[in-house]
């Protein structure tokens, strides 16, 4: 059997690899609702608070939502750290970029809850 | 200090990026790299418009009417290319890793790109449906 080669970076990591692969896929299914319920579901054009209120009243809406804003910010923020590293750029502060990265994923993580509030509350 | 020199890799004549050095599969990479980074900077701007119009419900809805003028329809195509080419292209590199098409990966590419044309053009429809087909935009 010929060997298989995966599109790994060897500087990034398999981990990094396989989430951003489940991330992708995830991505795919939640973009396409995140699109086709905020422009092809009717409600109010251009869409408005009010419209926007009684998708995110529901719960289903808020969590679609959450977890589409969770996957892109990983895959985002993982790509750009595996595009950075192939280029050998900041390769010597490894540890210092992952927890950047973090710091900034859950700090517009707690950004993007936040604002969501406003729809919710109507 | 950074030499230009050192940049010879990137940009140079023998650099496996020089335009007449890329192949097929080469294109698709920088092409997802390129989208990919793009992607990450629209999701930015899509949280910091956001959350600025959120402040008030009125503004929020002026934000919308704003968006829906020419040029920013014309710019929420461009983003829909940039994100079904990534999709497209994406879904080709998860099928190289389980196996699947590495020896047909030209073939693949085409494919994907055709299935890619496809969506674009019924997002062309989509969104240029009132203003443009329809005439409201002028």
């Amino acid at each position: 059997m010929a060997e298989q080669k995966i599109a790994t970076s060897k500087v990034a990591g398999t981990w990094a690899w396989f989430f951003q692969r489940v991330s992708a896929v995830l991505l795919v299914v939640l973009l396409g609702l995140h699109i086709y319920v905020d422009h092809f579901v009717d409600m109010g054009k251009p869409l408005d608070v009010a419209g926007i209120h009684t998708r995110v009243k529901q719960l289903l809406f808020v969590v679609i939502d959450y977890s589409l804003l969770g996957m892109v910010l990983f895959h985002g923020l993982n790509g750009t750290r595996t595009v950075m590293f192939d280029f050998d750029m900041f390769i010597k502060r490894k540890k210092l970029v992952d927890v950047g990265l973090w710091v900034l994923g859950i700090a517009m993580m707690i950004w993007g809850i936040i604002v969501l509030f406003p729809f919710i509350n109507g | 200090m950074m030499k230009i020199g050192s940049f010879k890799w990137l940009f140079g004549r023998n650099s496996e990026f020089w335009p007449t050095n890329m192949k097929t599969g080469m294109w698709a990479w920088v092409g997802h790299r390129l989208t990919g980074l793009l992607l990450v900077v629209y999701v930015f701007l899509h949280l910091s418009f956001l959350s600025q119009a959120s402040l008030s419900h009125k503004s929020f809805d002026e934000l919308m009417e704003t968006m829906h003028q020419p040029l920013f329809i014309l710019m929420d195509f461009l983003l829909v290319c940039a994100v079904i080419y990534h999709a497209m292209n994406g879904a080709r590199v998860v099928l190289f890793d389980m196996g699947i098409g590495i020896r047909r990966q030209k073939l693949v590419f085409w494919v994907m790109m055709g299935i890619a044309a496809a969506i674009v053009l019924a997002a062309f429809f989509v969104l240029f449906n009132e203003g443009l087909l329809k005439g409201e935009w002028f």
